[in-house]
């Protein structure tokens, strides 16, 4: 490694263990099964764990292994077809450009790796995704080689258990002083505690109380803007976000698979959601923006949600960025929101 | 077009067996078709001795028109049509010779062929020998008519008022009486007088007699007022076709079907007449002829009779001919001719039809009464009675009244709208300028009324 | 005077915009000689089974026998469908081909969704005003019961790679990535494709911003009906329409309709607003929303002396035209308001303010479409935000607002829209010029999917 290796966002160095290519997708889509536009990232993830599954009591507190995947030289000029496919699905226009959304897809594998390790501590399934924040500094095109590094970092209380950040990073392959993407996803593993007595504890998250199945929460606690969209999305949408993310968890699969978990019916892909309310926004973004979102409620699917993506600008200025909302059509409860905001140079 | 009865009984077996039967087997009839022979053989003419100068510049014309004609009878012709000229005959013992020549050709007349009287009418002042004699004709054509065969058919020239018999207007009846175009006309006299002063006489042999010319035709969405329109266009008008708005849609395609402009009216408006004149001259430039086809029928027995029935037959059959008449001879249309659609029920009566039957009678009576008063204008009015005309009105007749309707003339079948459609146009020729007030039959001699 | 919401984002600026310079001596007149059209009927109705084509050829068809056109070889034959079916790639001059006019008439498609017919009309217009051609039709037609259905995209995809496939096995392989969900039929939607929003959506959200009332809707949707009932007893339209299958009169007409039975009607678009920040209820019904229509029309246009040559009759003057767009994507502004920003632009390049025109035909795609216009051109703050105006733009008296009805008791075949309200506009203008020996004038304004919209002015000879 060099001096550069990987910290985490506090400044702890990582050690970094070099992987020969992205799990799941560079064998892949390297050989040409993109054209399929359907990956199985899933299928070669070896040992997935089990729901349910639970560390020990007296393993003591949980810790995040110090450790940071890393693949470098990943070709991507064989990933047209691939990113054809997602563009579509996501309503993003078609391009050699890699929307944020899709450079998340790419080195998803590699921060699902990271929490398969055997000294992760935490479920992988049964996890749920919280909030996304992307700081994607410019773009980046099929045929570029990257340089793909993830890792767990921050793991902290939740009033309903611990929250973890699984950072990825996208870096131009053979140097550069900063990543050209760089990913947050903050889960929340339900029913853990950090041990120290934090957990659980009112205030021990700063992140508002979106993590609950909005479903439930009493109607009228939030009031949805006038709507600029309405996203009527089918049954199969889970499947078709999962073919082309690599994503397969089965809460996102078939109403069978999520009544296993306790969802009514499969849910949407929170990243299928926010890469959607990114698309709309559309080109006001420019090659280099800050995209976040909390998700709320889960959308089951098929369902209709009804988003507003309004530009947020002070009367006179240009639009600073975008703020986007999606909500339950017929029950006005929040799913979603997040801001596109440009990235000056 | 033919109905199926006649269709079968001319066709294959069954007209084999037809014959067996002694069934009636109505001809398929001869009609109009560009470039072929006027007749379908040699034209005899015959006459009294009297007649002779007039059978004689009958014939040279008839020459003239390219047929075959011959004054004596022989039995090596098959006669296409006889022509008996009587214009001179004095006393009733006159015409004998010339009738029984007529009579010794009978049997060699072609199918299709035609008989042709030429008299003139009993005028006032006559000697009642030469009243009988001229009368006479008249009794003599309407029997003559009802014994001839296959297609064959008898009508007369009854010329008025001092015309002479190679009158413009009499050689055009006479070529239209000859002619395929009068199919469906049998067993009628016409009488042709000289034309009105002014009125522009022109060949009667022309292809298109009405080139150059405009018409209107009312009713011109459907059924004979297609036919019309078809005719009038062929025979060279600019024809302006009227149609309620409802009809619109037949409208646009007559219109289109003859080059002419569709015109969507209600003839009961007030305003018709102004706004049909207003069209033909804004649009056409001018105004030559109107035909008053547009009619409709609710035939109800009078005990059962509405008065919207009534009225509504009333207002379009009769009402509006006049009010448009009334406008357009305000207006001073110069020339103007005018056939207005009369009707078999307007002579003979029909059961059910009282509303329709005076509305039609009232169009003879106001077509003799109009014609005076257009021919001040150089114009005429005349109105053709179709008898049955195989129509879409016709079709939704149950179909033994249908049947009887058919077989019930000397040509035993519907006449088809062309035949209707012909005679208009003949009426409409400048040729036909002598024949005013008038009122031609169109029904193969139907049994009804005269 | 309505009050408009205060959305999230910023007015830009909408005086920017080039307005084009004023009408030129040297570019002569484009006349409207006439019109016709088919009756318009409810979709799945009278016209189920007619198709684009038929429909458009026979407006076409009385249009020739209303001005006897037969034979005749006219500059160009303008029109579209904003739901067309790949075989009709030329259905114009298709049209052309089995009407009565010369098969020397050139044609072309256009499309600008329910702006079509009048964006036709712009372009015969423009090119007789320049002296291309010197007569035209221009049209449009569409059918929401014939209307084109489609393949799912991955049917579409696997058809398309099986026929590109040079052997069996690989037409075998493209099929064979099928899945059960790609044999389902796609019917056309009319949702805005960006926004996923339908028009009726779109229309809510704008009705809700500028506080239209259903009362105030179902007033305009009254008026339309008893306004095209009057026209059609009167007459008006023996020389506009041409009966088709049987039908002679427009059959979403409710003549006896009434402000109660409006009011019975429950709402159809806007329902999920009732929980947003709008404060009104839903407000928008099948009664004042244009139903799905099929049907077609035409217009004839002429160079003044083409028109004389002709002996055809001149009802008005197509003057000049203004098609504008608006950023609705994010909310900035309504689906339907294009027109609003058309027109100021359309009557400061002519010279023109709204008191100029005996006539206002504004297509009621919504009932609520005429207020939100009306009421944006009186809004001040509005005017100057968003229209770049010193004020308020004007008032409008509604007297003189679809005086003879519009799309709402019509019905509204996208395309075939724009040329019932030319034909009807000049025909109105021609009538109001005899009646009064002066000129006389229309505005027409037509708003459209996509954040379009065309209008254009129209005045007596």
């Amino acid at each position: 490694m060099t001096a550069t290796g990987p910290t985490t966002s506090a400044g702890d160095p990582l050690g970094v263990e070099t992987l020969p290519s992205l799990p799941g997708l560079g064998g892949l889509y390297a050989r040409g099964a993109a054209s399929s536009g359907r990956i199985a990232a899933g299928r070669a993830l070896p040992n997935l764990p089990v729901i349910g599954q639970a560390r020990e009591p007296d393993d003591g507190p949980p810790v995040l292994p110090g450790v940071a995947y890393r693949v470098t030289g990943v070709e991507t000029g064989g990933l047209a077809t691939h990113l054809r496919d997602y563009q579509r699905l996501l309503h993003e226009p078609v391009s050699d450009v890699m929307p944020a959304g899709y450079l998340h897809v790419l080195a998803f594998p590699l921060a699902t790796a990271v929490m398969v390790r055997g000294d992760f501590p935490l479920p992988l399934l049964g996890m749920v995704h919280l909030a996304n924040e992307v700081e994607h500094r410019g773009p980046v095109r099929v045929g570029d080689r990257l340089d793909v590094r993830a890792w767990a970092e921050n793991l902290r209380p939740h009033r309903r258990g611990v929250q973890v950040d699984l950072v990825a990073e996208v870096w131009p392959d053979g140097g550069a002083d900063r990543p050209v993407w760089r990913g947050i996803s903050t889960y929340l593993a339900r029913g853990f505690d950090l041990g120290d007595g934090a957990a659980g504890a009112a205030g021990a998250d700063d992140r508002p109380e979106r993590s609950e199945r909005s479903e439930r929460a009493p109607a009228g606690t939030w009031t949805p803007p006038l709507p600029t969209g309405r996203w009527a999305l089918g049954p199969g949408t889970g499947r078709a976000y999962g073919a082309v993310s690599g994503d397969r968890n089965p809460i996102h699969m078939s109403a069978l698979a999520a009544k296993a978990f306790g969802f009514p019916r499969a849910i949407a892909h929170g990243m299928y959601v926010a890469a959607r309310a990114l698309a709309d926004v559309g080109t006001a973004r420019g090659d280099a923006y800050r995209w976040t979102v909390e998700f709320g409620g889960p959308v089951l699917l098929p369902g209709t949600v009804d988003v507003a993506v309004t530009p947020v600008a002070e009367p006179g200025t240009p639009a600073a960025g975008f703020r986007y909302v999606g909500w339950n059509a017929r029950h006005g409860r929040l799913h979603f929101e997040g801001g596109v905001v440009p990235l000056g140079p | 077009m033919t109905d199926s009865y006649t269709r079968l009984v001319n066709t294959g077996l069954t007209k084999t067996l037809a014959t067996r039967l002694g069934l009636p087997r109505p001809a398929v009839l001869r009609r109009h078709r560009p470039g072929e022979p006027l007749t379908v053989g040699p034209v005899l003419v015959v006459s009294d001795a009297a007649s002779k100068t007039d059978a004689d510049a009958l014939a040279q014309t008839l020459l003239g028109w390219g047929t075959d004609v011959r004054r004596e009878p022989s039995d090596d012709a098959r006669w296409g049509a006889v022509v008996l000229v009587v214009t001179e005959a004095a006393r009733p013992t006159d015409v004998s010779d010339a009738v029984l020549a007529v009579g010794s050709v009978l049997r060699r007349l072609a199918p299709h062929g035609r008989v042709v009287t030429v008299s003139r009418a009993v005028a006032e002042g006559d000697s009642p020998e030469l009243a009988a004699t001229r009368a006479g004709v008249d009794g003599f054509l309407r029997s003559l008519a009802k014994e001839l065969r296959a297609g064959a058919t008898g009508n007369g020239i009854v010329l008025t008022g001092g015309a002479a018999a190679d009158s413009t207007s009499a050689l055009a009846t006479l070529r239209f009486f000859l002619s395929a175009r009068s199919a469906f006309v049998d067993g009628q006299l016409l009488p042709v007088g000289p034309a009105p002063a002014g009125a522009d006489e022109a060949p009667v042999d022309d292809d298109r007699p009405l080139a150059g010319r405009v018409a209107v035709v009312t009713g011109a969405a459907r059924g004979i007022g297609v036919a019309i329109a078809k005719t009038l266009a062929r025979d060279g008008a600019s024809v302006v076709c009227v149609d309620v708005p409802a009809a619109g849609e037949g409208l646009a395609r007559t219109a289109n079907a003859v080059g002419g402009t569709a015109l969507q009216l209600d003839v009961t408006a007030d305003d018709a007449g102004a706004r049909i004149l207003e069209h033909a001259r804004s649009r056409h430039g001018r105004l030559d002829l109107v035909v008053h086809n547009a009619g409709i029928l609710r035939d109800k027995l009078l005990a059962n009779m509405t008065p919207e029935q009534w009225d509504a037959v009333t207002a379009v059959n009769l009402a509006a001919q006049l009010r448009i008449n009334a406008q357009l001879l305000d207006a001073g249309v110069e020339g103007l001719r005018i056939v207005s659609l009369a009707s078999i029920a307007g002579i003979a009566g029909n059961r059910g039809q009282t509303n329709y039957g005076f509305s039609k009678a009232g169009v003879i009576g106001h077509t003799r009464a109009t014609a005076p008063l257009v021919a001040r204008l150089g114009g005429t009015a005349n109105a053709v009675a179709p008898g049955f005309v195989e129509t879409e009105m016709t079709r939704r007749i149950p179909a033994v009244t249908r049947e009887m309707g058919r077989r019930a003339s000397s040509l035993q079948q519907g006449g088809l709208p062309v035949d209707v459609a012909e005679a208009v146009a003949f009426l409409a020729s400048p040729a036909a300028a002598g024949v005013n007030g008038e009122v031609l039959r169109v029904c193969g001699q139907s049994w009804l009324g005269r | 005077m309505a009050t408009r919401k205060t959305t999230t984002g910023t007015p830009r600026g909408a005086s920017s915009g080039t307005t084009g310079s004023a009408r030129t001596a040297d570019v002569r007149d484009a006349v409207i000689v006439g019109g016709n059209r088919i009756p318009f009927s409810r979709a799945g109705k009278r016209y189920a089974d007619a198709s684009n084509q038929e429909m458009f050829t026979a407006a076409l068809e009385g249009l020739v026998a209303r001005f006897g056109l037969q034979g005749e070889r006219l500059g160009e034959v303008v029109g579209g469908a904003v739901l067309k079916h790949s075989r009709d790639f030329n259905l114009v001059r298709e049209a052309v081909l089995g009407s009565s006019l010369s098969a020397q008439t050139p044609a072309f498609d256009l499309q600008q969704a329910c702006a079509t017919g009048l964006e036709a009309t712009i372009n015969v217009a423009n090119k007789i005003r320049l002296g291309q051609i010197d007569s035209g039709v221009a049209g449009g037609t569409d059918t929401i019961s014939d209307a084109p259905v489609a393949v799912s995209e991955g049917l579409r995809r696997a058809l398309l790679a099986a026929s590109h496939a040079t052997t069996l096995q690989g037409r075998l392989k493209a099929l064979a990535r099928l899945r059960p969900v790609d044999l389902k039929p796609l019917t056309p939607a009319t949702d805005e494709p960006r926004t996923g929003l339908s028009m009726g959506e779109h229309q809510a959200i704008t009705t809700a911003r500028w506080g239209i009332t259903r009362d105030a809707q179902d007033e305009v949707a009254l008026a339309s009906h008893q306004n095209l009932a009057r026209a059609w007893d009167s007459g008006f339209f023996d020389d506009l329409v041409t009966p088709f299958r049987g039908l002679t009169r427009d059959d979403n007409l409710r003549p006896d309709t009434s402000l109660e039975k409006l009011a019975s009607l429950k709402p159809v678009f806007g329902k999920s607003l009732a929980s947003s920040e709008a404060t009104a209820g839903p407000t928008m019904t099948a009664g004042n929303s244009t139903p799905l229509t099929d049907g077609a029309s035409t217009v004839l246009l002429a160079s003044t002396e083409w028109a004389e040559a002709h002996d055809l009759p001149v009802l008005a003057r197509f003057v000049d035209a203004e098609t504008a767009a608006v950023d609705f994507v994010h909310g900035h502004e309504g689906l339907l308001m294009a027109p609003v920003h058309a027109v100021p632009r359309l009557l400061a390049r002519n010279g023109m303010t709204l008191a100029d025109f005996d006539f206002l035909e504004i297509h009621e795609a919504f009932a609520s479409t005429v207020l939100t216009t009306l009421a944006a051109w009186e809004d001040a703050d509005y005017c100057k935000n968003e229209l770049g105006l010193p004020g308020a733009f004007g008032s409008v008296d509604r007297a003189r607002v679809n005086v003879n009805g519009s799309s709402l008791a019509a019905g509204h075949p996208f395309a075939a829209t724009g040329g019932r309200i030319v034909a009807t506009a000049a025909k109105l203008v021609a009538q109001r010029a005899a009646e009064t020996g002066e000129t006389a004038r229309a505005l027409v304004s037509v708003c459209a999917a996509g954040g379009l919209g065309a209008t254009a002015i129209i005045e007596s000879v």
